[in-house]
């Protein structure tokens, strides 16, 4: 396959920045701010997991592609980093 | 046309779906203790079974065998009734778990457990009960479910389905199967091995603080109350068993 098939085919990637600024949308909508440090505590700013599934739903919407992932993995997320990384690698797999 | 009302026998043969590993071998080796014997599948033979079948070669028959194939499972059947004699007695065990909530998980993977947990399973009853009512005439079917198919737990959508369909038709088959089968379910509460993969050590002590007893489910809990729906003559039928420490109430 030529390589311009490929890069037909790949998935596009949303960048951390803008996916860090969906995440201040979903905590916006409740009335809560997304503090600029990557190592703010997700139980400290009240980010929940169906919060994480929101911005993931977002995520998909943005890039027309469903991202499914099982929950164990989210269970050692802690910190706002921690989210970008995950959603990062979502779009990776 | 006269009906029998008289008790159905104890399980002589058991066919025991997914018996490899966890509670499902617990079972099978359960049923033999209890003087049956079991035929067994499972998607991959481990060396606790090929041992089980090495050591009691008249009593034991095994064979690696996807549930969601309904010609092999057919064949097994087959096969293992040549080796043991007519099967009298199922217990539906085989199932594949879920963790992921509803919004993420793929179409395939839904229809993956459906096949395995649903769709499959009443193969399965079917092909025992066109093999036992020609052979015996007469049995025990047990269901293995889950509390999850009484109660909402986050992540368990399609699973919490699929053993709420296998509730309803356990019902419905011992109306059916009327003076012929008895037919009942046991539901688990969560396995504390199960819990402990997925959970930390706090949320776990949580959990475990919450379920009245004090202690999450272990599969030797479970078979005496499977040994006693396949031996014991207690005319429980068309009911559902819930084993979990009382978490649910």
């Amino acid at each position: 396959m030529a390589d311009g098939c490929l890069d037909y085919i790949a998935m596009t990637t949303l960048p951390r920045d803008q996916v860090r600024s969906m995440m201040g949308e979903v905590l916006a909508a409740q009335g809560k701010e997304l503090p600029a440090e990557d190592a703010a505590l997700l139980e400290t700013i009240g980010f929940r997991s169906l919060d994480f599934s929101e911005l993931a739903l977002r995520v998909e919407d943005e890039l027309d592609e469903e991202l499914n992932f099982d929950a164990p993995g989210l269970r050692s997320i802690e910190t706002v980093g921690d989210v970008l990384t995950f959603i990062d690698q979502l779009q990776q797999a | 046309m006269s009906e029998s009302s008289t008790a159905i026998p104890r399980a002589s043969c058991v066919l025991v779906s997914g018996g490899s590993r966890g509670l499902g071998l617990a079972l099978v080796q359960d049923a033999l203790d209890a003087g049956a014997k079991v035929a067994t599948f499972a998607r991959t033979i481990t060396p606790e079974l090929e041992k089980l079948a090495a050591d009691r070669p008249d009593d034991v028959h095994i064979g690696s065998v996807d549930i969601t194939d309904e010609k092999a499972v057919r064949t097994f059947i087959k096969e293992a009734a040549a080796h043991l004699g007519p099967i009298d007695a199922l217990v539906n065990n085989a199932a594949i778990g879920q963790d992921s909530l509803h919004v993420h998980t793929s179409p395939e993977r839904i229809a993956a457990i459906v096949a395995t947990n649903l769709t499959a399973p009443l193969l399965v009853v079917r092909a025992f009960l066109r093999h036992a009512m020609a052979k015996s005439g007469r049995g025990r079917i047990v269901m293995v479910t889950s509390v999850c198919a009484q109660r909402g737990y986050s992540g368990l959508v399609t699973y919490s389905a699929t053993k709420g369909g296998l509730d309803s038709a356990m019902r419905t088959l011992a109306r059916e199967m009327h003076g012929r089968f008895l037919v009942n379910s046991v539901a688990p509460g969560f396995f504390a091995s199960e819990m402990s993969s997925v959970l930390g050590t706090e949320q776990l002590s949580t959990i475990t603080r919450r379920t009245p007893t004090g202690r999450l489910v272990e599969p030797e809990n479970i078979a005496p109350v499977v040994r006693s729906l396949l031996f014991d003559d207690t005319n429980i039928n068309g009911q559902v068993l819930t084993i979990d420490g009382g978490g649910s109430i």
